[in-house]
């Protein structure tokens, strides 16, 4: 069983709902986790749970950084931070994952700091799953996106290179044998979007064993067209947050109609399965979490708001990526290009 | 919780170490969870019947422990089930070899016939008089651990067990907590009764409670730090060992009983004696004693020691034996101070939260 670290004192609601899914998760699977950070604080909200201590341990880590904080300036200023110590004991091998819902900033710097990069990878890729339709009955109701942040604007080579490890990503945590990998641009010509995207494009379409569909359109992301959908960070950043911002604007604008006139509330109960589906479809804490891909260690980043549940999903997120091979897929992949 | 440190005291006569323990969820595996498993139980053959991991060991190695100091050692087992499954428990106890001083059942059928439905699972007032009873009988300088688990009353009955023998709880307490529980008159009767000719004594020294369900450990601080919640009997063991009542061989063999009959890894059980420490319960000393005791000897995953720290503990390690049996045999463990339990809240709680 492979175990995971998970910065303890990362994200909104941390430590204690980080701790409450942790001691949730060790009573439903064998996974071992390793939480990192400070030690009193975390067995004080152990007591509190039903929890199977054979399944959970602890490093203790003096600091911790803020979600606000300066990542740059809180990694170098905070040697003992949390995060740092988990990437830490991931790097050297005590762990097989890293898992946190704290700031993503000073995430990627404590990977980039103790993490190896696979050789051949420009840059590492923060990728996230979003729902989306689905065109058949056995396709994925996630797609994923990548990249979301850790890069702002990127090149043809980095965009290829995306390519190949949502694609790996997708085979092994999605089980789709070929996805269908697309990148987001603003027209579904080949030449459109500059001169980085065309030449993304020409070399996409000549990787072996890449099954890329094209460009595709924002309108298309909800849609079931792609499996995975390659953009650069600042792209990504900007149309997963309002995705995610649309999600919630449906659900209040539902709710808030059904509290002025009845004639709305009557059909807001009518719909509310549908509606309750629809937040169901846009709860992260359901999917756990999303993976920094490009390092020959694995790191898991759930949302900032993660509640038990959501780093419950995240850890087993983790664990199932190192079970099934997520880097030296990817490792495989770019070494083949 | 705070830690629930023993001082110890110097040697006097050591008088019998009495181990009581409860029987289903405590020494053996019973599944009653279902009604289906509750039906079943009565037709289990003794080779059918799983001791929980770890129990025979530990029983075992508190025996050996004892006897090497010179001390006689009695057990006792408590059952809430009928008789008509003890012919089936008894060989289950023979076929793991172990000895046994007395074993109690309760009689249901008695209350069924009088019309008491209500004794059928009431189990505070019939454990409570068994105890009682039982240390009627015994020395007033025995020594007694007190093993249970977390599915009904044992952390209760095994608490006011212990404060009533120590004349923490008198009279009048003791009829106002049993009835607030509900127990039948008759029994508060008998308990009464058997209160009054008990010799005081604070010679219960630890009472151990087998978290089967996983109840949270703070559920348990109410009881002081006499009541140790453990999730395995490593940290039982451990626990043991930090009082004298052990040895490290006699952990070892509890934890590899754990490894060979319970499924569980070295990385397990060291996670395991790391709750337990850092839930207070042990000693950092205490702990790293059994920890290097049992990764020399593969029982612990091997940790990646620095050379100053492998060094350190290579100096240490043949004082800190010599320590320990020096400790062994010349003295003897206090209990933990005991902490005032106010039991009409504790009732009020404890039934409220099950």
């Amino acid at each position: 069983m492979p175990t995971i670290a998970i910065d303890a004192m990362g994200g909104d609601f941390a430590p204690d709902e980080v701790v409450k899914g942790i001691a949730q998760l060790s009573l439903e699977t064998d996974i071992q986790c390793l939480l990192v950070g400070d030690e009193s604080h975390i067995q004080r909200i152990l007591n509190d749970c039903t929890y199977d201590p054979e399944r959970i341990s602890i490093h203790h880590a003096r600091d911790a950084i803020g979600m606000g904080e300066d990542p740059k300036a809180a990694v170098r200023a905070k040697r003992d931070a949390s995060i740092l110590v988990a990437a830490h004991r991931v790097a050297t091998g005590d762990a097989d994952a890293l898992v946190t819902a704290g700031n993503t900033g000073a995430a990627m710097l404590a990977c980039a700091q103790h993490f190896t990069v696979i050789p051949g990878v420009r840059t590492a890729a923060l990728a996230s799953v979003y729902p989306r339709q689905t065109e058949y009955p056995e396709q994925d109701g996630l797609a994923l996106l990548l990249d979301v942040g850790a890069t702002v604007h990127c090149d043809a080579t980095e965009l290829v290179q995306f390519a190949l490890m949502g694609n790996a990503y997708a085979r092994r945590i999605s089980k789709i044998s070929s996805p269908r990998v697309a990148l987001l641009n603003m027209g579904s010509e080949p030449t459109t979007g500059g001169e980085v995207l065309a030449h993304a494009y020409r070399r996409l379409r000549t990787v072996p064993g890449l099954n890329f569909i094209g460009n595709i359109e924002g309108n298309d992301l909800a849609k079931g067209k792609a499996d995975v959908i390659i953009c650069e960070g600042l792209l990504g950043h900007v149309a997963l947050k309002m995705l995610e911002g649309l999600a919630e604007l449906v659900v209040d604008l539902a709710g808030t109609a059904a509290r002025e006139h009845w004639r709305w509330k009557l059909g807001f109960m009518m719909l509310a399965t549908s509606v309750g589906r629809l937040r169901d479809l846009t709860d992260y804490a359901a999917y756990g979490g999303a993976p920094v891909l490009g390092f020959e260690q694995l790191l898991i980043t759930a949302h900032g708001r993660s509640s038990a549940r959501a780093i419950k999903n995240a850890v087993k997120v983790a664990a199932k990526a190192v079970r099934d091979g997520v880097t030296g897929e990817i490792a495989a992949a770019i070494g083949q290009l | 919780m705070g830690p629930r440190r023993a001082t110890r005291a110097p040697a006097r006569e050591p008088g019998p170490l009495i181990l009581r323990w409860d029987l289903d969820k405590t020494y053996l595996k019973t599944e009653f969870d279902s009604v289906r498993k509750l039906v079943r139980i009565p037709f289990e053959k003794p080779q059918d019947k799983v001791a929980v991991p770890g129990a025979v060991p530990l029983i075992r190695g508190l025996r050996d422990t004892a006897a090497h100091a010179g001390r006689t050692v009695q057990v006792y087992f408590i059952s809430a089930s009928p008789p008509q499954i003890a012919k089936a428990v008894k060989e289950k106890l023979a076929l793991d070899g172990i000895e046994y001083d007395g074993i109690v059942f309760k009689n249901q059928w008695q209350h069924i016939v009088r019309g008491r439905f209500r004794n059928l699972r009431e189990q505070v007032g019939y454990k409570l008089t068994e105890l009682l009873a039982s240390r009627r009988d015994t020395p007033v300088t025995a020594d007694e651990i007190l093993f249970g688990d977390d599915w009904e009353s044992d952390p209760l009955i095994y608490s006011l067990y212990a404060d009533v023998v120590a004349g923490r709880v008198d009279r009048d307490q003791l009829i106002d907590v049993l009835t607030v529980i509900g127990v039948d008159t008759r029994l508060i009767e008998r308990a009464v009764e058997l209160t009054g000719s008990v010799p005081r004594s604070d010679g219960i020294r630890r009472i151990y409670i087998n978290l089967e369900r996983r109840t949270p450990p703070t559920n348990f601080h109410a009881f002081g730090p006499r009541l140790v919640p453990t999730f395995n009997y490593l940290q039982a063991a451990a626990c043991l060992f930090e009082d004298g009542y052990l040895t490290l061989p006699a952990v070892a063999a509890v934890a590899e009983h754990l490894i060979s009959a319970g499924g569980s890894t070295p990385e397990r059980l060291a996670n395991a004696l790391a709750d337990v420490r850092r839930r207070g319960h042990l000693a950092r000393t205490s702990a790293i004693a059994v920890r290097e005791y049992l990764h020399a000897r593969g029982l612990l995953p091997r940790r990646r020691h620095t050379a100053v720290q492998r060094s350190w503990w290579e100096r240490l390690w043949p004082w800190e034996q010599l320590r320990q049996w020096v400790r062994l045999l010349t003295e003897q463990p206090e209990p933990a101070a005991p902490t005032a339990i106010d039991y009409r809240a504790l009732v009020t709680d404890w039934r409220a939260g099950r």
